[in-house]
C-alpha cells in the first residue's frame, strides 16, 4: 500500500516560504526586504515608462490626450510589442546580475515549464 | 443582447479581453504592472531553472551528497542548498514576485468588485449550461480547501472573486502557456475515453476557472459535460467563462470526495492538477468516488505532477521549496504518495503512465469491466 509518513515531512513546514506572511530567506532579513524593494521599484518604474510611452503615442497621433484614454485605453499593438521588447531588455539588464555567478544572466525568456 | 449579458460585458470585459479569454485589468497602469511581473517571472525564474538546477546539483556533488529522494536526504539537501546566497536569492525573488502579483491583481479587480459580483449574479440563471452552488454560504467547506493555495488572497473558497483571480493567476504563472486556452485544449485532447467509443457523459473534477470543462465540451460536443469544484466562487466564475465560450456545461459546487451522482454514471473523468492540492486521505476518497461514478470500462485521466519514484533528490528539493514558496501545503505528501499507486489501490487498472508526460498525458486508469 502506498504510504506517506507525515511526520517524516515535518521539515517542510520549517521552510522559509511555509510562513504565510513575511517569510525570510536570508540570515539578514534586510536583504529579503531589499530584494522586494528593488523588484517593486522596477515594476513601478515600468508602469511610469509605459504610461509615458502611451502618452507620447497619443499626443503624436491626436495632438491631445484624455485622462480616460490613459487610464482605460491601451497603446497600439505596435507600441505594445515595442514596449514588451524594452521591458524584457530592462529586466535582463537590471536584474540579470542576480544570477551572474551561475551564468544565468544571459538566459532567454521562455514560457513556463512546470516542475 | 440581454440586460444580464450587458451587465457581464460591462463589468468584466469593458476593456476587452487579454489573450483571448481573460477579463482585462481595470486600468492600463494595472496591466503594465502585471506585464512587468509576467516578464520578470519568465526571465528571473523560468529561464533560470536549468542554470539553478545545474548549480544546485554541482553543490550537492561537491558535498558528496546522496541522490536518494527520501525525506531525510531531501531535508539535508535543503539545509545545504539554502546556505547558498544565489539560491536564496532565486527563491526570495520567486516569493516576492508572487506576493507582488497577487497584491496588484486583487487590487485591480477589487476596484470594480461590486459590479463584477453583480455580473456573476446576473449570469447565474442564463444559459448555455447550468450552475448550482450553496447560495446561503452556510454550507461548511472542508478545512483543507480553505488554505491559501498559491498564496492566492482568501484562498479558493473564501474569496468571492477567487475564480477570476485564479484564472488570471494561471495566465501569469504559466508565462503565456495558457493564453487563448491552448493548454486546456491540449488537456481535452489528452482526456482518455473508453475503448468502445461511447462518450455520453464526462466529469471534470476540480474545475477551477472552468477552462478544461469548456475544452471538454468543445471536443465532445454531443456529450453531457459536468464540472464540479468544492469552491462556490470557482464555479460561479467558471459559469461566466463557459457562457463567453458558448459552452453548454453543467457546473456544481461539490467536493470531489462526496459526489452527488449515481453509480456508473460517467464514461470519462478528468482530474487536472487536482490531486496535488489534496491531503492524501482525501485523495483516496476522491479516487473511491471516481471509481463509483465511472462506468465499467470508463477511463479516469489524472494529469498532475510526477511522483517521487521518478525523481531524484534535486527534483524533490525543488518541489518541496516550491510547495512552501507557492502555497502548496499538500504537494510534498502528494508527490511521495505516487498517485498511480493510489489509483491501483482504489480498484483501477493503470492503462498508461509515463512520468515524463505526467502533466500533459497523465495517468490513465480504467475501471475494470468485471
Amino acid at each position: 500500500m502506498a504510504k506517506v509518513d507525515d511526520d517524516a515531512l515535518a521539515y517542510t513546514e520549517e521552510l522559509p516560504g511555509a510562513k504565510p506572511n513575511d517569510p525570510i530567506y536570508f540570515e539578514n532579513e534586510v536583504i529579503d526586504h531589499l530584494i522586494g524593494i528593488v523588484l517593486e521599484l522596477g515594476a513601478q518604474f515600468w508602469v511610469t515608462r509605459d504610461r509615458l510611452a502611451f502618452l507620447e503615442e497619443q499626443l503624436a497621433a491626436n495632438g491631445t490626450v484624455s485622462l480616460e484614454d490613459l487610464e482605460h485605453g491601451r497603446p497600439s499593438d505596435e507600441l505594445q510589442k515595442k514596449l514588451q521588447e524594452e521591458r524584457q531588455e530592462m529586466i535582463r539588464k537590471v536584474y540579470g546580475r542576480l544570477y551572474q555567478r551561475i551564468g544565468g544572466d544571459g538566459a532567454e525568456a521562455k514560457a513556463a515549464i512546470m516542475s | 443582447m440581454s440586460a444580464e449579458q450587458a451587465t457581464v460585458e460591462e463589468a468584466l470585459y469593458s476593456r476587452g479581453k487579454v489573450a483571448g479569454v481573460y477579463p482585462s485589468l481595470t486600468t492600463r497602469s494595472d496591466e503594465a504592472y502585471i506585464e512587468f511581473i509576467e516578464d520578470a517571472r519568465n526571465l528571473l525564474l523560468h529561464a533560470q531553472q536549468r542554470p539553478i538546477g545545474q548549480y544546485s546539483e554541482q553543490l550537492m556533488r561537491e558535498a558528496d551528497m546522496s541522490m536518494d529522494p527520501d525525506p531525510e536526504n531531501t531535508s539535508a539537501a535543503i539545509d545545504l542548498l539554502m546556505q547558498d546566497p544565489t539560491l536564496k536569492t532565486y527563491y526570495r525573488v520567486k516569493r516576492s514576485l508572487q506576493e507582488s502579483f497577487w497584491s496588484a491583481l486583487s487590487g485591480s479587480f477589487n476596484k470594480r468588485r461590486e459590479t463584477i459580483l453583480a455580473a456573476f449574479e446576473a449570469a447565474e440563471n442564463q444559459g448555455p449550461g447550468t450552475l448550482a452552488y450553496d447560495k446561503s454560504g452556510e454550507q461548511p467547506v472542508q478545512d483543507y480547501a480553505t488554505r491559501e493555495i498559491h498564496i492566492q488572497p482568501g484562498g479558493y473558497a473564501n474569496e468571492a472573486l477567487a475564480g477570476l483571480y485564479y484564472d488570471y493567476g494561471l495566465k501569469v504563472f504559466l508565462g503565456g502557456a495558457a493564453d487563448f486556452d491552448r493548454l486546456s485544449k491540449g488537456v481535452a485532447m489528452a482526456t482518455a475515453v473508453p475503448e468502445d467509443g461511447k462518450v455520453e457523459r464526462i466529469l471534470d473534477l476540480g474545475v477551477s476557472a472552468g477552462a478544461t470543462t469548456i475544452a471538454l465540451k468543445q471536443k465532445h460536443a454531443d456529450a453531457e459535460v459536468w464540472g464540479i469544484d468544492i469552491s462556490a466562487p470557482m464555479v460561479r466564475y467558471a459559469h461566466v467563462r463557459a457562457q463567453q465560450a458558448g459552452a453548454d456545461v453543467h457546473l456544481r459546487q461539490m467536493p470531489a470526495e462526496d459526489l452527488d451522482f449515481d453509480d456508473n454514471h460517467f464514461d470519462a473523468i478528468l482530474a487536472m492538477l487536482l490531486f496535488h492540492e489534496l491531503p492524501v486521505p482525501v485523495a483516496r476518497e476522491v479516487i473511491a468516488e471516481a471509481f463509483r461514478v465511472l462506468r465499467p470500462g470508463g477511463k479516469f485521466t489524472v494529469l498532475d505532477f510526477p511522483g517521487v519514484r521518478s525523481r531524484g533528490v534535486y527534483s524533490m528539493f525543488f518541489a518541496e521549496m516550491d510547495a512552501a514558496d507557492n502555497g502548496e501545503p499538500y504537494l510534498p505528501a502528494y508527490v511521495r504518495s505516487n498517485v498511480e499507486d493510489l489509483l491501483v489501490e482504489g480498484g483501477f487498472e493503470l492503462e498508461s503512465y509515463d512520468p515524463a508526460t505526467a502533466l500533459m498525458r497523465g495517468r490513465v486508469a480504467v475501471k475494470p469491466l468485471d
